[in-house]
């Protein structure tokens, strides 16, 4: 889903209207978002705006990224994990189908076809 | 349902990545709200660590990723060149 948003300009000499439009990719949602993220992070470890937090909030926040990366990379674990153990398997099936390969080799080497 | 070694292996990086969640989220977010003089803080190195140790580990899986990737890539080189 895309948004778009046009922008006129007005020029006293041209006397002429211009639009431009501008749309909103994801990419461009998502550089924006992390780039909030980003910003604030930075104003609560390195204190740029001088807010003096108590020490225990910059204790936490300062290894936030890191954080979040380890956090993301055990979701992924844990989802990859579970999907494996709960994967549908049907060994009746392989072994059957193992046969039927197994058959039509032979029938097609029988025709003639060199395998 | 999976059987055998595949449930086992599943179920067994479930287990390892909800460890690994809970030591590390008690580790830097639980940590610095205990006093410390708490027994606690003997179970955990300190604080640095905590963004040293997965910044090596993120540099140990890019080289094996990369030197996965030169193999192949060397392998491949040499199977053409005999074609």
């Amino acid at each position: 889903m895309t948004s778009s948003l046009c922008v006129c300009i007005t020029s006293s000499e041209l006397a002429q209207s211009l639009p431009v439009s501008f749309t909103m990719t994801k990419l461009l949602e998502w550089l924006f978002a992390v780039s909030l993220v980003g910003v604030a992070w930075g104003l609560v470890t390195f204190d740029l705006l001088d807010f003096q937090f108590p020490a225990v909030y910059r204790e936490v926040a300062w290894p936030m990224p890191v954080y979040l990366l380890v956090v993301f990379g055990c979701y992924s674990l844990a989802t990859v994990g579970y999907r494996v153990a709960t994967f549908n398997d049907c060994e009746e099936a392989a072994r059957e189908l193992q046969g039927q390969i197994q058959e039509a080799k032979e029938d097609l080497k029988k025709k003639g076809l060199k395998i | 349902m999976a059987t055998g070694a595949d449930h086992a292996v599943g179920l067994g990086l479930v287990g390892f990545s909800l460890l690994l969640f809970t030591y590390y989220t008690i580790w830097v977010i639980v940590l610095p709200f205990v006093d410390s003089d708490h027994v606690v803080h003997s179970y955990f190195l300190p604080r640095e660590y905590s963004v040293i140790l997965p910044g090596i580990a993120a540099l140990i899986l890019l080289l094996c990723v990369g030197t996965f990737i030169g193999i192949v890539t060397w392998k491949n080189r040499k199977s053409k060149k005999v074609n």
